[in-house]
């Protein structure tokens, strides 16, 4: 029997530029956490595999220009949007205040799909907007959720919420991934040579050391 | 102090955050009941420890997160072959997935007593091979240490088991897979499994459901 072909729900993340959209993206795709700041240009589409108790998930994710001068075709993106998150930083009043109108936008486009408000980069000190003052997720029926892509906080919630929503089912939960067998390869002396070139650079190289929970 | 006054104040003291109303949405999918596997099942955990793990960026130059959560040794229960496994917190998702072979070498990165740097010619990932340059960092070099101990006992056992499972064709099955896994330009996703254990666990499964 084939496994059958995961579902597909197409994701509009939107938000003002600088709010963290693509690094929150980034952080699920490959781990990593970007912190040189390249604004996105149109749009760039990744799909974002989840494994849940009910089997795979993929979340394709439009990741939407914040930067109105490199908006490309604008809300033209969320043409079929079945869900959606609005992201803003907690410690920029202005991306806050910047919510209705993306909220507006959206919802013009995509009638009554379920929408994640985001308040990100709360692991920084000096936070502007205070999680008591943030409520429009309460007169527009949002979810909304604290997250920090650097420190990792809810940052699953997102898209937890969203997979429950999507399918009616409220007790899904995300599990350990399919970890198949992986492949054995020969390393010939020459390609031996030419790793440990490579290591010697990069031991060399100290990781980044930032604060971890270990 | 009414209900709702209680409720505010329990709301503050978690997380400060105002409660998201509960909304409704007609579901778009359906999910089947699945069988979801981890694919660990024939595996014994011999070593598990919370980690860093970081990949050599190549034409960046630096060290990038790959992920935090537990890094396991996993040993199979027919072949002893050992490989490492680890995981990203919350999501669950590979973060590392290979045999520990002959040619790895643990070594220090410049300054840490905590981490150690290694050399990966096939790592799995979401069904995608990868060249790694990965490097592991611990809470403490006495973990570091442990790991790097349970590694190179690994290292020794694959030796041995390597050299006795040559004899039962299960080292075809698996160089074909990797020929495969290098041609990289297919949209198929690839299945690194021998097509015998692919049925068995269809057989399994089946079983499973009755």
């Amino acid at each position: 029997m084939a496994e059958p072909e995961p579902p597909k729900f197409k994701l509009v993340l939107v938000g003002d530029g600088g709010t963290g959209k693509t690094t929150f993206v980034k952080r699920h795709l490959s781990g990593e956490f970007e912190k040189k700041y390249i604004a996105t240009i149109g749009v760039e589409v990744h799909p974002l595999l989840f494994t849940t108790t009910k089997g795979k998930i993929i979340f394709n994710t439009w990741d939407t220009a914040g930067q109105e001068k490199f908006g490309g075709l604008r809300d033209g993106y969320y043409i079929q949007g079945q869900c959606a998150i609005i992201m803003f930083d907690v410690t920029s009043r202005i991306t806050y205040k910047n919510v209705p109108n993306w909220h507006r936008d959206l919802v013009r486009v995509c009638e009554n799909v379920p929408i994640v408000l985001c308040g990100n980069k709360v692991d920084i000190k000096e936070r502007k907007v205070k999680a008591k003052t943030i409520t429009f997720h309460r007169k527009k029926n949002l979810q909304y959720y604290d997250i920090s892509a650097k420190s990792n906080y809810n940052f699953e919630k997102p898209f937890l919420w969203l997979t429950r929503k999507l399918t009616g089912e409220p007790d899904i939960e995300f599990v350990e991934a399919p970890a198949l067998a992986p492949p054995e390869v020969h390393v010939d002396d020459e390609l031996m040579e030419r790793y440990r070139d490579e290591m010697n650079v990069a031991a060399a190289q100290p990781l980044p050391e930032e604060e971890d929970d270990l | 102090m009414s209900d709702t006054e209680n409720k505010v104040t329990a709301t503050e003291a978690q997380e400060d955050v105002v409660d998201s109303p509960d909304i409704h949405f007609e579901p778009i999918v359906k999910l089947q009941d699945v069988v979801v596997k981890t694919h660990e099942e024939d595996e014994d955990s011999i070593f598990k420890m919370r980690a860093k793990l970081f990949r050599f960026d190549f034409d960046a130059k630096e060290w990038k997160e790959r992920g935090t959560g537990d890094v396991k040794l996993l040993k199979h229960k027919e072949t002893k072959k050992v490989r490492l496994l680890m995981r990203r917190d919350k999501t669950l998702k590979v973060c590392a997935n290979h045999y520990i072979t002959e040619d790895m070498v643990l070594s220090p990165n410049v300054g840490s007593d905590r981490s150690w740097v290694w050399n990966v010619a096939a790592d799995l990932v979401e069904d995608e091979v990868e060249r790694q340059l990965f490097a592991i960092r611990f809470g403490n070099s006495e973990n570091a240490n442990k790991f790097k101990d349970a590694f190179e006992e690994a290292r020794e056992n694959n030796k041995k088991s390597v050299s006795s499972s040559k004899s039962e064709g299960a080292s075809k099955n698996e160089a074909e897979n990797k020929e495969e896994a290098e041609k990289g330009d297919s949209e198929e996703p690839r299945v690194e499994k021998p097509k015998a254990e692919e049925k068995a666990d269809e057989k399994k499964e089946a079983e499973e459901k009755d």
